[in-house]
């Protein structure tokens, strides 16, 4: 099962994969044309900045046990058995935001247009090619690599 | 051979260039494309801004503003007119010492050998003088007293060079430019933090820019060179890493202040540096075209047969020129000159000597070019380049490709011999394009670069697309160095294209490509463009004529581009020049330039579509011409 690790240590908090994350769910968009300013614009990661410790990339982990499955009533969040992919299906969402308040790493936010919907990393729905904050990452603090249960 | 880089060199219109490059074990530009392969997104789109300590600030959807409250529009517009400001400098660097050689050639009763050039020039500016050298150097005042002048005071010249109608627009919109550096330093001032905040203002300024930088920095250079290096005459040349010739002393050339090498190029090949050549073994010295000062000495070759052995490539050709080996000597005063030639250099033993300190390279020995010194400098040049001959050749290996380029390239293409070509008249052209022979003109000009593609590969395919479309193609800057080597600027080019360009191009013995040598030289297509209007008695915007620069590289270029916007052209583009970021500038620029000057943007990296919209731009203007 892949995985996004994250290495810390080599963030530069340059925010590439936040604008590669927002373009990959910006249908047709690339990143000369990905919209910054739409109100649609999320990302799905999060660079944080500590004063002791530097920038803190924070990637949806795709937990083994995952809390936000766990906290989620409707089923709208469910840990996929082949990918290890932690998936979210919008449609059958309540919107109470009970996973929000349980992720351990603060990785999931209600959207900011409408707030019906919850913002989580999809993977990229496994695009051959990786996923696209890896690619777009200029330090390799981000790598996918495979990991067994 | 090293093969250990060759899956990792970038790809190149030029089939025999890329293999010739990926074999080699010194690492160039080609290979570093791969370690720079991940892009900023803020950069490409130009939203980052890093003018203050409370930056660097970047549009993401959380922090729609820098700290400073500056929006994406601001910090788009002020990236774009600082770097137009910077790249109209260096044009107006260009200018400024190329007036300043006329000068002082004149006034020292130094050789002329433009008098075409200079009789035209006179004409322009209304110089009456009846000896020659008094004339030229009244003429190089001329042109320094507006260069020289405060951004508040306009500059008298642009009148007497610009078309009327196109004057009288930017006189409308309030875009006439003050002296030309003082203009570079006002673009300056008002993008420095917390000053201009106003996007459309910005980009007006830029149009202001673009008018000294093309009027002064591109079409001035070109004709007072003619004035002291002799007009452009029209002939066949070799092209590629086959010009250089191993049994002689070689000098790369890179730059593009070709008058400062005026003096030298005549030294060597004097009869007494000959011999000193022959001393150490070598039967002469011989220039080697790179970069837009070779396209230049291409452009006027048939004054320097003997000295110039021909343009080996462009910018992106420099380190594999240098890594045959064959070169002894790299010259260089202005870019583009890669600092990835030191290292090379450096290995190979090359010496290097900067003419200018604009382009000190790190390693290199400076020699400020000093007019009143030039006898001196280039005895002092000449000794230290067979130095470096003596103790490099024979110990450093030799990595030649005869097979690269080929022999029969169309140069010296210029407003002046082509219409001399055509019978000292505009009119067998203007009589293709209005029966359709011809069906437009676009000029493919601006630099290589490595994006887009590959070395030279959108230029290359966008060229071919066109011509099949019967486009006739005027290219200017190391656009030409690409077109050349891959052969489309050969006579028998004419077989790619469409069939009614291809029936003209084969009656005349020409390419569908023609050169027109140095990106300086877009200056000369705007005389042709201004002519053809002219002559049909209608403004620039109405001509069947689109710009491209496919892959142009820096800011020099986006100057350049400024100007093809103010003259009122279709301006197409590969890559977006970092102003996506901005709804603003895209309004701007692909919508609103049309009612500004008739000009507008077009990004496209492809070569097909983009041919397809640039045809239909052609289209269109034909309608309106009822032709
Ligand atoms: S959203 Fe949080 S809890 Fe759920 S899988 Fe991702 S990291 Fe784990
Ligand atoms: S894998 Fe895709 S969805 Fe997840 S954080 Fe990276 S770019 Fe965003
Ligand atoms: S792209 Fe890489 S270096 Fe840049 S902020 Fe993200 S994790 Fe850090
Ligand atoms: S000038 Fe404004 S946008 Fe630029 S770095 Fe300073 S605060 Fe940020």
């Amino acid at each position: 099962m892949k995985r996004i690790i994250i290495d810390r240590e080599k963030c530069d908090g340059c925010l590439n994969c936040n604008i590669a994350c927002i373009s990959a769910h910006e249908e047709g968009s690339n990143f000369y044309t990905v919209n910054m300013l739409s109100p649609d614009a999320e990302t799905r990661n999060f660079i944080k900045f500590d004063a002791q410790k530097g920038y803190l990339p924070i990637f949806c982990r795709h937990c083994d046990e995952p809390e936000c499955v766990l906290s989620c009533m409707s089923g709208a969040l469910e840990k996929d058995p082949l990918t290890g992919h932690v998936q979210y299906d919008e449609s059958k969402c309540a919107a109470c935001y009970m996973c929000v308040m349980n992720c351990p790493y603060g990785v999931l936010k209600p959207d900011k247009r409408t707030r019906t919907k919850v913002i989580k990393c999809d993977f990229c729905d496994d695009k051959v090619d990786g996923p696209s904050c890896v690619k777009a990452c200029p330090k390799k603090a981000i790598e996918v690599k495979e990991v067994s249960l | 051979m090293n093969t250990n880089f060759s899956c990792k060199t970038c790809a190149s219109a030029d089939q025999k260039l890329e293999t010739f490059i990926s074999n080699l074990s010194v690492d160039t530009s080609h290979h570093r494309m791969e370690g720079q392969s991940v892009k900023c997104g803020f950069g490409l789109q130009g939203i980052c801004c890093r003018l203050c300590s409370n930056g660097p600030c970047r549009i993401t959807p959380d922090g729609p503003k820098g700290v400073c409250g500056a929006t994406a529009d601001t910090i788009v517009a002020r990236n774009f007119l600082r770097a137009v400001s910077a790249g109209s400098g260096c044009y107006i660097h260009i200018v400024e010492n190329t007036a300043l050689m006329l000068k002082k050639t004149a006034a020292s009763k130094g050789v002329l050998k433009g008098k075409v050039a200079l009789a035209k020039l006179a004409e322009i500016f209304a110089v009456d003088e009846a000896d020659e050298h008094v004339r030229a150097e009244k003429i190089a005042d001329m042109v320094l007293a507006d260069l020289y002048k405060p951004d508040y005071v306009k500059m008298e010249l642009v009148e007497k060079m610009a078309y009327k109608p196109r004057f009288d627009r930017w006189k409308e919109l309030g875009i006439l430019p003050g002296g030309a550096k003082s203009e570079v330093f006002a673009g300056v001032v008002k993008t420095s933090t917390n000053l201009n905040s106003d996007p459309v203002d910005m980009y007006l300024n830029c149009l202001k820019l673009g008018i000294s930088t093309g009027l002064y920095g591109l079409t001035l250079t070109n004709l007072l060179n003619d004035v002291m290096l002799g007009e452009p005459s029209i002939r066949l040349a070799p092209v590629g890493l086959r010009v250089i010739d191993t049994d002689y002393i070689n000098i790369m050339i890179t730059g593009h202040q070709h008058s400062i090498f005026a003096y030298l190029q005549d030294r060597l090949i004097q009869d007494d540096v000959i011999e000193k050549a022959k001393a150490v073994g070598a039967k002469g010295f011989k220039l080697v075209g790179c970069t837009c000062v070779g396209q230049d000495l291409q452009l006027r070759g048939e004054h320097y047969q003997e000295v110039f052995n021909g343009h080996a490539g462009n910018n992106f050709t420099s380190e594999a020129i240098l890594a045959t080996g064959a070169i002894d000597a790299v010259l260089s005063e202005f870019n583009c000159t890669l600092p990835g030639i030191e290292p090379i250099c450096d290995e190979l033993k090359i010496k290097q000597i900067c003419l200018d300190d604009v382009a000190k390279k790190a390693n290199a020995e400076m020699k400020p070019f000093v007019f009143e010194e030039k006898e001196s400098q280039s005895n002092d040049i000449i000794d230290s380049v067979i130095e470096a001959y003596q103790a490099r050749r024979g110990v450093v290996a030799l990595n030649m490709d005869a097979d690269h380029g080929n022999d029969d390239t169309l140069t010296g293409v210029s407003e002046g011999s082509l219409k001399s070509f055509l019978g000292g008249t505009w009119k067998p052209l203007i009589d293709l394009i209005v029966k359709g022979e011809i069906k437009g003109i676009a000029g493919v000009v601006g630099c290589s670069s490595l994006t887009a593609g590959g070395h030279d590969v959108l230029t290359v395919n966008l060229v071919k697309e066109l011509i099949a479309k019967d486009i006739l193609v005027l290219s200017a800057g190391c656009s030409s160095g690409g077109l050349e080597n891959v052969g489309l600027m050969s006579p028998s080019a004419a077989s790619q294209a469409g069939s009614k360009l291809r029936a003209v191009c084969e009656s005349l013995g020409i390419p569908p490509v023609l050169n027109f040598g140095p990106c300086l030289a877009i200056g000369r297509l705007e005389l042709v463009a201004t002519e053809l209007a002219e002559a049909i008695g209608v403004d620039l915007p109405q001509l069947p004529l689109v710009l491209s620069a496919p892959q142009w590289l820096e800011e020099q270029a986006l100057a350049d581009g400024a100007f093809g916007l103010a003259l009122g052209l279709p301006l197409h583009l590969g890559l977006p020049p970092f102003v996506t970021g901005s709804p603003v500038a895209v309004q701007v620029f692909t919508q609103d330039m049309l009612n500004l000057t008739g000009g507008q943007l077009i990004i496209d990296d492809n070569a097909q579509s983009a041919a397809q919209t640039l045809d239909a731009i052609i289209e269109k203007k034909r309608k309106e011409l009822n032709i």
